[in-house]
């Protein structure tokens, strides 16, 4: 109960933030922060993960760096005359588990630097498109996905 | 104290602009849809990030600066997703088309 109060007002104030603090919106933003929060607590039931607020911080710094890089790394290839790049795809084991995780890590490497995940296949092994082809870029997934798993805190165990 | 801020402002949104440039000439000059999906969502979110971080101190009170940023979250996981859509269905169509 408590947790789901948390999550309507964290949603209530998301929406005053998007609207402005106006008495007669008011009752249109509760209710929809309660729709947002009976939503939430469907597509993300609570007591899954236990979030780590220090990893979560360091890997969201770690994010906004990354995705600067990328952004240059774009840039630089957009603008270099040469054009170089090798485009092509890498098949990555994610270890995160199937659903909201595993989506979250996708969107996550989507912003990095030169991958992009396109599909899944049926054994669940994300097929990723690279900018430039290399043996680097799995690894530097896996250890970008052992963060993050560490962050949300769900497997102590594995991540 | 104002002079600086508005050379932030300045300096900011110019880079922002730059970046959105430079992904665009990304979807004019890379090979195929894939690729050119990289300059979008990348270069793109930078530049949005630093037109973002331009505008902070023109905002007027701490509501339209988290406002601001808000934008810039929601434009980041918008690309995030979707750019996953559109790569997949590029996969399926070209399997479509040759398999």
């Amino acid at each position: 109960m408590t947790f789901s109060l948390v999550r309507a007002a964290g949603f209530f104030g998301f929406w005053l933030i998007l609207t402005g603090l106006s008495l007669a919106d008011l009752a249109v933003g509760i209710l929809a922060a309660l729709v947002a929060m009976r939503a939430s607590l469907v597509l993300l039931p609570p007591g899954q993960w236990r979030p780590r607020p220090l990893l979560l911080l360091r890997m969201a710094l770690r994010f906004l760096i990354q995705s600067v890089l990328a952004g240059l790394d774009v840039a630089w290839r957009a603008l270099d005359p040469r054009l170089t790049m090798e485009p092509g795809f890498i098949v990555f084991q994610p270890r995160s588990p199937p659903g909201p995780a595993r989506n979250a890590f996708c969107a996550i490497t989507s912003l990095l630097p030169g991958t992009l995940p396109c599909e899944e296949d049926a054994n669940g092994d994300l097929l990723i498109h690279c900018l430039v082809v290399s043996p680097d870029v799995a690894p530097q997934l896996a250890s970008e996905e052992a963060l993050f798993l560490q962050a949300l805190g769900g497997r102590p165990d594995h991540g | 104290m104002t002079l600086a801020l508005d050379l932030l402002t300045i300096v900011g949104v110019s880079a922002g602009c730059f970046f959105f440039v430079a992904g665009t000439v990304g979807l004019l000059r890379f090979p195929d849809a894939l690729t050119r999906m990289h300059a979008l969502t990348k270069a793109d979110n930078l530049g949005l990030g630093l037109i973002v971080l331009g505008l902070l101190p023109q905002a007027a009170g701490l509501g339209h600066a988290l406002k601001l940023v808000a934008i810039w979250l929601l434009a980041q996981v918008s690309a995030a997703v979707a750019s996953q859509l559109i790569a997949g269905a590029v996969l399926r169509q070209r399997s479509a088309i040759w398999p």
